[in-house]
């Protein structure tokens, strides 16, 4: 009998509870909004073997959106953001010039990325949270999907900050790492992004 | 025309091995002189790199015949004929195409610079080799 009832206190108070409780969450992140704000910002990290250099966008000039949902068990993501190529500084006008060329600026004006998934859905705290994540980079007409690993906070002003950062090659998007003086000065294949986006969330 | 063609030769391969032994080493040694090179106005695709190391000998084929030409001219020791041609080669030819390049391409004065000396070196050097092979 005393089992009996604990079975039924349990079927009442613990089951739906456990069962409920992660709807909640996926209720709670379902059609969230998160809007990219214009101050955000992408470096790109490479050298050659005569200098290093750093190709900056300092201030994002668009705003973005990019939609949150609860996937099985991943958080989806959709949407994602677009570089104008022309808004990368190389603080050197020839380097700059230089990486527009290589990157066909003429050709693929924009440079994509998609942001697919988030392994977890985020805390939002102040203190920095590591996440995983997928995005799809899309240059020069070539698009590529990656892990990305982020650090997600949130500041007094509720702005999320994501943060990543990713090793990526030339030769990912068949692209060919320029050469100059026969081949004497080489630019290295990988490349370093590190993207500081700010986000701002809305519920729909 | 055959002193002219070995004389041409044997300056190319010397100047081959000079100049771009001499441009591996500077820049690995002096890095930060050659970092205006990343410039869309340089070739970055390695299409013409055949030609780019053809330049010794161009050039060589090229002083071989002015040499032949105009030795006698070049008066005293094999190394003060090679220095005097090297600086008429330089003043008569190098200086206004540096000119003009400095004038018309988006490039720095070191750069006009360091070309106008590398070529200036390498007419000097060309000068002193056929003072020897073609007297």
């Amino acid at each position: 009998m005393l089992y009996k009832n604990i079975l039924c206190l349990y079927l009442l108070l613990v089951a739906p509870a456990t069962y409920i409780l992660p709807r909640q969450l996926s209720h709670a992140a379902d059609g969230r909004k998160w809007i990219v704000s214009e101050n955000s910002s992408l470096c790109v990290n490479g050298s050659t073997n005569v200098n290093k250099f750093a190709c900056d966008i300092l201030a994002y000039e668009r705003t973005d959106t990019i939609k949150v949902s609860q996937g099985k068990s991943q958080m989806i993501l959709s949407g994602g953001i677009g570089i104008n190529i022309q808004s990368f500084n190389c603080h050197n006008s020839m380097m700059t010039r230089d990486l527009r060329k290589t990157l066909k600026e003429k050709q693929f004006p924009m440079l994509h990325i998609a942001f697919l998934t988030l392994n977890k859905l985020p805390e939002l705290t102040s203190q920095p949270e590591p996440i995983t994540g997928m995005v799809e980079i899309e240059i020069a007409g070539v698009r590529k999907q990656f892990d990305v690993k982020y650090k997600i906070s949130v500041d007094d002003q509720k702005v999320i900050h994501l943060l990543g950062s990713r090793d990526v090659n030339f030769s990912d998007f068949n692209l060919i790492p320029p050469k100059k003086l026969g081949g004497m000065i080489q630019t290295k294949d990988k490349l370093s992004v590190d993207f500081h986006l700010k986000i701002k969330s809305i519920n729909r | 025309m055959k002193k002219i063609l070995i004389a041409g030769l044997i300056g190319g391969c010397i100047l081959f091995i000079l100049s771009y032994g001499g441009l591996f080493l500077a820049i690995r040694f002096f890095p930060k002189l050659f970092t205006e090179y990343n410039n869309p106005l340089f070739n970055s695709d390695g299409s013409r790199d055949m030609l780019f190391y053809l330049h010794a000998f161009i050039f060589s084929f090229a002083l071989s015949w002015f040499w032949d030409r105009f030795k006698a001219l070049f008066k005293g020791r094999v190394v003060l004929r090679g220095l005097e041609f090297g600086l008429v080669y330089s003043v008569i030819a190098l200086l206004p195409v540096m000119w003009i390049s400095f004038s018309a391409l988006d490039i720095t004065v070191a750069m006009v610079l360091s070309w106008f000396i590398y070529g200036l070196l390498q007419a000097i050097t060309a000068g002193v080799v056929f003072a020897k092979v073609n007297p």
